[in-house]
């Protein structure tokens, strides 16, 4: 049983971009043939309006670079389709309540390490021996829960995990993919400590 | 997100109840339920009909609200049992991804090129895997499939399918055997 669980796991939950249509439809097919619109249900249809527009501002026409949502649990949900304007999705973040570095790389660099005191060793700890070792690292470290990669264009980001003062360190790197337009390496540093601004290297790895 | 947080903190069954008033609000529960719905879809049919068949169930769930027990504050259930015959009509779909996934050994919706490998040859396992789904009877492989892709207990599996616990039980213990088989005659070599 344990196999089936794993078998296909890594295929994600759906981001609001693949359930648009979806959405659309149910919505279309909710609308009764004949209503009587009555002022508090205009209310509630309004609400649900600026809902859908919410996310539609993340799939419409003009596809904007990055979009932010919260979810009822408190996580948010980062969309990130193109890596354009970096210090003002920093800035979305902090407005969001997350002090947040964010450094966007050409493919095939990376920041020169470290910039930074982690909370955990996933970012500078020692290399792991094998497998095991690496998932027991990240299981046990903070930064992973703080920000999960959810699909090739969204980040979840959850507050619970980050303590007050910490930064969020996220160094995402063009993948020269359109399919999965980045990666991204994103880390933790210690309350109240510097972050020192990205300095590219070479990284072919 | 505009929708008043007091909505958003209510129990499903008290959405559904209150949709029979207000439409829109059967909208905060595909919210909450389309992403994970649309991933066990995906494993099971790939990505190509997924999003149909979640406006699909949806519809058909908004349609029959008005018998929804609202004893259930959960409606995963519900929703997972109607999304299970929307799943039995495009049963060609399914058949197919795994016969694909066994030539090919791609599933169309996993992510290529995470960062960290694990390490594992998934692919001996989950060939074998792919070839016992195919073998198993479309109610075994139902009930099988919503306890270990939808994660649902037995009773709500029993819920779902509106079949009794013990149905489950036999259906279950049946298909996990043929599952057992197929991983051990990979090991084996056969």
């Amino acid at each position: 049983m344990h196999e089936l669980k794993s078998m296909w796991s890594t295929v994600q939950p759906a981001n609001p971009g693949e359930l648009a249509g979806a959405r659309r439809r149910l919505l279309d097919g909710m609308r009764p043939r004949r209503r009587f619109v009555t002022a508090p249900r205009l209310l509630v249809a309004a609400g649900v309006a600026a809902a859908v527009a919410g996310t539609a501002l993340v799939v419409g026409n003009g596809t904007p670079a990055y979009a932010l949502a919260r979810s009822p649990d408190g996580t948010i949900t980062v969309t990130v389709n193109e890596l354009r304007d970096p210090a003002g999705l920093q800035a979305r973040l902090g407005a969001a309540g997350v002090r947040a570095d964010v450094t966007f790389l050409a493919a095939g660099t990376r920041c020169a390490a470290p910039r930074f005191a982690a909370v955990d060793a996933t970012y500078d700890g020692p290399p792991a021996t094998g497998p095991d070792e690496l998932r027991a690292v990240v299981n046990e470290s903070r930064s992973p829960k703080a920000a999960t990669v959810t699909s090739v264009r969204t980040i979840r980001i959850s507050p619970e995990h980050i303590e007050p003062g910490e930064t969020l360190v996220m160094e995402f790197r063009d993948n020269a993919n359109a399919q999965a337009p980045w990666r991204l390496g994103t880390w933790l540093a210690q309350a109240d400590t510097p972050v020192r601004p990205c300095t590219p290297v070479e990284d072919t790895g | 997100m505009t929708i008043p947080r007091e909505v958003i903190e209510v129990d499903d069954a008290t959405l559904i109840e209150r949709s029979l008033d207000e439409p829109e609000i059967f909208a905060i529960l595909f919210d909450r339920h389309a992403p994970l719905l649309h991933r066990y879809v995906t494993r099971r049919l790939g990505p190509g009909e997924a999003e149909d068949v979640v406006a699909d169930t949806f519809l058909a769930a908004f349609q029959r609200r008005g018998v929804y027990d609202r004893g259930r504050p959960d409606a995963r259930p519900w929703l997972y049992g109607i999304a299970s015959n929307v799943i039995g009509k495009r049963r060609r779909t399914e058949t197919n991804l795994y016969r694909a996934y066994i030539r090919s050994g791609v599933h169309p919706a996993e992510i290529p090129g995470p960062q960290v490998e694990d390490g594992v040859n998934t692919l001996a396992v989950n060939r074998p895997l792919a070839r016992a789904l195919l073998g198993l009877k479309r109610a075994d492989r139902d009930v099988l499939l919503l306890v270990a892709w939808a994660e649902l207990s037995y009773q709500e599996v029993a819920d779902a399918l509106a079949i009794p616990p013990g149905t489950v039980a036999s259906r279950l213990n049946r298909a996990r055997l043929q599952i057992r088989q197929a991983l051990d005659q990979e090991e084996r070599g056969e």
